[in-house]
C-alpha cells in the first residue's frame, strides 16, 4: 500500500513538472522556505522580530536610506552605511586615567553620508575630547563633560549637535559675505564636513574624498568611570538590501522577518477554512433533503457578509492579534470550497459502493470520512493553495488600515507605515515596492501551484 | 425444506413524483409504483430467482430485502422476526444477516481501497474479530473460499487492477465476510463474460452448499435462472405474476409474459439466430406510475378479453406443485398454445428441409 502511495505521488510529480507555471509557483515556495528556515543567517539586524518597533534599537541607521544596489546605477556614488570600530586604542594608567583611540573613515563616494555619529556607552564621570580630521588637515573639534554617576549612552551626531562646530570649521572658505549671512545652526553640516574648503561649500559642497579621521580622548575622572562603548557610525545614503524606511528600520531586515507570518497566515488560514469547507460540503451534499437546504442557507448568510468590514470591526474592539485575524478568516473562508464539493458529493454518493457500504452497515460517518473525503483530498489541496493569496492580502489589508498586530512584523504593516508616512508622495519607492511586491509574489506562488494542481486533478476527478 | 428464513408479504415501494405547484394545490399525489404488493417466502438454504424486464421492480425488491430503502406497506420477515420498520441496532443486525452482491462488482468496491480493504470494512463495521491478526486470517481464508489464491497475491490489489471475475468473486468475498443467513445476488454475472459467468455461478452454488447459504438471485437472463435457481418468481410492473419451481416454469410457463419472456430468449443453434422471432407480446411496458387496471399485462397480452380490464386484477393462483400464476385466461391459453406450437413446429420443419 505504501509502495502505492509513493507511486502515486511520483505519478503526480511526473504530471506537476508538466505544467511550466506549477514548477515556478513552486520554486517560489522553496525561495520562500529557505527565507524562513534561515531567517536568522538572513536577517541583517538580528532583533529584528523583538525590536522592530523599538526606535532605540535603530537609531544607528541612516533614515531613508536607498537599497546600497542604487549605486550601480548612479555616476556620484552614495556614501555607504559604515560602523567604525576603534584603532590604536591607548590606556593611560598612571595619573589621571584616560583612553585615547582612532576612528579613520575612507571617504570615496561621490555624495555625502547623511549623518555621522559618534556613539558612546559611558559608566561615571568622564571628559571628553573629540577632533575630527579632514583630509585637507582641517580639524573639528568638541569637548564635553559628563557629570552623572551613573552609566549612559552618548550620541554625538554631527547633523544635530555639531553644525556652528563645522561652520566654525570651514567659514573660512567661503565668501565673508555668503558666510555671515548664513545661519550657522541651519547649514548642511553632514555636507560640509566632507566637502571641499573652497567657495559654495554651504550650498553646493564638492566632496572632498580621503581619510576623515576622528580621535577620541576620554578622560576618567572617578575610579569607577570607564568607557563602555565607542563607535563612529556613518549614516550612509544607501544601507542594507532594500534600503530604510523613515524610523530608520531597515527593511530587507522588515521583509525577510514578515516572511514567515505571510506563510503563517495563508497556509493557517487556507489548511483550517479549506478542512472545515470540505467536510461541510460533502456533509451537505450527501445528506440531501433538509439537512442540505438548511446548510446552504447557512452558507449563504456567511457568503454575503463582507468579511472585511467585519475584520476592521473586530480589529478594533480586541486588542489586535495576528491569531484572531486567522480565526476570524477562517469563519468567513471556509465557504470556498463549499459549492464544488458538495456538487463533487452530489456525483459521488450515487456510486454503487456507497450504497453498497450503506448495505454492510456502515455509518454515515464512515461513508463520508472513509468513503467519500479520500476522494475530495487532491481537490482540497488545489483549493488550499488557491486560498492562501486571499489570507495574505486580507491581512495586508487589515494592517494596510493600520489594525494590524502590533507584536509581529507583517509585510502589510511595513506597507501600512509607508503609506502614513507618506512614502508614496515623496518618492521613497524603495519603502513601498518590495513589500507591496512580496505580497503579490507570495500569492502568485500559491496561485500557481493552485492552478497547477487544478490543472492536473480536476479532469481524474470528473473521470473517476 | 426446513422453514422459511425471509418472508415478504404483500411488499410495497412507491416513490412520490415531484409534483407541479398547480398538482400541489390540488392536492393531486402520483406515485412510481415500483414494488405493488409482492408476497413471497424463501427457504433456508434455497435460491430463489427474482426474473423480469428492468423496470419491474425486482431490484427495488431486493434493496427492499436488505432495507436500503423504507418499505411503503407490507410486511417482511426474517427469520420468523418482523424486521419491516427496524432502525438502530436491529437494522444494523439486520445487515450483519442479509448481504447484496451488485450487479457491476467495479462500481460497488471504492476504487482506492484494495482488496484487502474491501474485505476488511465488513469486519471493522460490525466490529467482528477480536484483532488485526484474526481479521487477516478470516480474510484470507474467505479469498481462498472464492478461489482468489494465492491471497497474498490479492490482497494489495485495487478493484481496477482485477479482471471482470476477479472482482466479482472479491464482492462475493465480501459478503461472505459476516457469515450471512440471505444474500441478495443483484445481476451478478450480467458485467462479467459469458466465459466466466458459469465459473462464478458454480462458486457461488458451491458455498451456497458448504455453508448453507440463501440466495435471492435477482436477473433478467432467464437461461442462468434457470441453471441457479432452485424456485423462480417473474415479476412484471411490480407485481410477482408467476412463480414455481425453476424447471417447471420455464419447461412449462402459464403466464402469457412469461411465455413471452421464454421466446424472447436467444437460442445460439444454427439457423435459429438469426430468425426474427415471432414473440407473443404486444406494445412497450407502461409506466409505473399508471399501471392498468385489472390485470396488468392486459394492455401487451395478445389474448386479453374485456373481463381482464373490467374485472379485478387476478391473484396468484396455485395449479398444484407450488406452481403459482396470476391469470385467469391460463387454461384457455394453454389449449391455444398447444395448437400453435404444433403449427410452428411442422412450420420450422418445412422450412428446415
Amino acid at each position: 500500500m505504501k509502495r502505492d502511495r509513493m507511486a502515486q505521488l511520483r505519478s503526480f510529480w511526473k504530471e506537476f513538472r508538466q505544467v511550466r507555471f506549477g514548477v515556478v509557483g513552486l520554486v517560489l515556495f522553496v525561495v520562500f522556505l529557505i527565507g524562513v528556515v534561515f531567517e536568522g543567517p538572513l536577517l541583517t539586524y538580528r532583533d529584528t522580530n523583538t525590536r522592530w518597533r523599538d526606535m532605540l534599537y535603530w537609531t544607528n541607521s541612516p533614515r531613508y536610506a536607498m537599497p546600497v544596489w542604487v549605486n550601480w546605477f548612479t555616476s556620484k556614488d552614495y556614501a555607504k552605511s559604515a560602523v567604525i570600530e576603534p584603532h590604536n586604542v591607548v590606556e593611560q594608567t598612571d595619573g589621571l586615567r584616560s583612553v585615547t583611540m582612532d576612528f579613520p573613515y575612507e571617504y570615496q563616494a561621490g555624495r555625502p553620508p547623511s549623518d555621522v555619529l559618534v556613539d558612546l556607552a559611558i559608566t561615571g564621570q568622564v571628559a571628553l575630547s573629540i577632533t575630527v580630521e579632514r583630509p585637507d588637515g582641517r580639524t573639528l573639534t568638541y569637548t564635553k563633560q559628563t557629570s552623572s554617576s551613573g552609566s549612559q549612552q552618548l550620541r554625538i551626531s554631527v547633523d544635530q549637535n555639531l553644525r556652528e562646530r563645522v561652520y566654525q570649521m570651514v567659514a573660512s572658505a567661503e565668501d565673508p559675505a555668503i558666510a555671515s549671512a548664513r545661519n550657522p545652526k541651519q547649514i548642511n553640516a553632514v555636507g560640509a564636513l566632507f566637502g571641499k574648503a573652497q567657495h559654495g561649500i554651504f550650498s553646493e559642497p564638492e566632496v572632498l574624498n580621503g581619510t576623515y579621521k576622528t580621535t577620541l580622548q576620554v578622560t576618567l575622572v572617578g575610579a569607577t568611570a570607564k568607557l563602555d562603548r565607542a563607535q563612529v557610525v556613518i549614516a550612509g545614503g544607501v544601507s542594507g538590501i532594500l534600503g530604510t524606511d523613515g524610523n530608520k528600520r531597515d527593511l530587507w531586515s522588515g521583509l525577510v522577518a514578515g516572511t514567515k507570518w505571510a506563510l503563517i497566515i495563508g497556509l493557517l488560514t487556507s489548511l483550517i477554512s479549506v478542512a472545515v469547507g470540505v467536510v461541510y460540503g460533502v456533509t451537505s451534499g450527501y445528506f440531501g433533503g433538509w439537512v442540505d437546504s438548511l446548510m446552504n442557507r447557512i452558507y449563504e448568510i456567511f457568503v454575503s457578509i463582507p468579511l472585511l468590514p467585519i475584520l476592521i470591526v473586530l480589529s478594533a474592539v480586541f486588542k489586535p492579534s495576528i491569531w484572531i485575524m486567522i480565526i476570524m478568516m477562517c469563519v468567513f473562508f471556509w465557504v470556498g470550497p463549499v459549492k464544488t464539493v458538495r456538487s463533487i458529493a452530489l456525483q459521488l454518493k450515487e456510486n454503487a459502493y456507497i450504497e453498497a457500504a450503506h448495505g454492510l452497515g456502515a455509518t454515515h460517518r464512515r461513508i463520508l470520512f472513509k468513503h467519500m473525503i479520500p476522494q475530495l483530498v487532491p481537490y482540497a489541496f488545489a483549493s488550499m493553495a488557491l486560498a492562501v493569496p486571499g489570507a495574505i492580502t486580507y491581512e495586508a489589508s487589515i494592517s494596510l488600515i493600520g489594525l494590524g498586530d502590533a507584536t509581529v512584523v507583517t509585510w502589510g504593516q511595513i506597507l501600512f507605515d509607508a503609506f502614513s508616512s507618506g512614502a508614496v508622495l515623496q518618492g521613497i519607492w524603495w519603502w513601498i515596492v518590495p513589500p507591496g511586491l512580496a505580497i503579490a509574489l507570495m500569492g502568485m506562488t500559491f496561485a500557481f501551484i493552485g492552478f497547477a494542481m487544478d490543472t492536473i486533478l480536476n479532469p481524474k476527478l470528473r473521470t473517476r | 425444506m426446513s422453514e422459511p428464513i425471509l418472508v415478504a408479504e404483500n411488499l410495497t415501494k412507491w416513490f412520490p413524483v415531484k409534483r407541479s405547484v398547480t398538482q400541489v394545490m390540488r392536492r393531486e399525489r402520483t406515485w412510481v409504483r415500483a414494488v405493488d404488493g409482492v408476497s413471497f417466502s424463501v427457504e433456508k438454504g434455497e435460491i430463489f430467482g427474482l426474473v423480469g424486464e428492468s423496470g419491474c421492480g425486482k431490484t427495488t425488491t431486493g434493496k427492499l430485502i436488505m432495507k436500503l430503502l423504507d418499505i411503503t406497506d407490507g410486511r417482511l420477515m426474517l427469520q420468523g422476526e418482523d424486521v419491516t420498520h427496524i432502525t438502530g441496532a436491529a437494522l444494523a443486525q439486520h445487515r450483519r444477516h442479509v448481504q447484496m452482491i451488485f450487479q457491476d462488482p467495479y462500481a460497488s468496491m471504492n476504487p482506492r481501497f484494495t482488496v484487502e480493504d474491501v474485505l476488511m470494512e465488513p469486519l471493522e463495521i460490525h466490529n467482528v474479530g477480536k484483532d488485526r491478526a484474526e481479521r487477516d486470517v478470516w480474510v484470507r481464508e474467505i479469498l481462498d473460499e472464492v478461489k482468489l489464491s494465492p491471497p497474498e497475491e490479492f490482497l494489495a490489489r485495487h478493484p481496477h487492477m482485477l479482471s471482470g471475475g476477479q472482482r466479482q468473486r472479491a464482492a462475493t468475498a465480501r459478503t461472505l465476510m459476516l457469515n450471512p443467513s440471505v444474500i441478495v445476488a443483484d445481476e451478478p454475472v450480467s458485467m462479467i463474460d459469458l466465459s466466466t459467468r458459469a465459473e462464478i455461478l458454480a462458486m457461488m452454488k458451491q458455498l451456497q452448499r458448504e455453508m448453507g447459504l440463501t440466495y435471492i438471485y435477482i436477473t433478467h437472463d432467464l437461461s442462468t435462472a434457470r441453471y441457479f435457481t432452485d424456485r423462480l418468481a417473474v415479476m412484471y410492473l411490480g407485481k410477482i405474476i408467476e412463480m414455481g419451481k425453476a424447471g417447471t416454469l420455464i419447461d412449462m410457463a402459464l403466464h402469457p409474459y412469461t411465455k413471452a419472456l421464454i421466446g424472447a430468449v436467444c437460442e445460439p443453434v444454427s439457423g435459429r439466430v438469426n430468425r426474427i422471432k415471432d414473440v407473443p407480446i404486444k406494445g412497450e411496458i407502461p409506466a409505473a406510475t399508471n399501471i392498468p387496471a385489472g390485470c396488468r399485462f392486459h394492455p401487451r397480452c395478445l389474448y386479453s378479453v374485456p373481463e381482464c380490464w373490467e374485472e379485478e386484477e387476478p391473484t396468484l393462483a396455485d395449479v398444484g406443485d407450488g406452481h403459482m400464476v396470476a391469470c385467469r385466461r391460463y387454461r384457455e391459453i394453454q389449449a391455444l398454445g398447444d395448437a400453435a406450437r404444433t403449427s410452428d413446429a411442422s412450420l420450422g420443419l418445412r422450412r428446415t428441409a
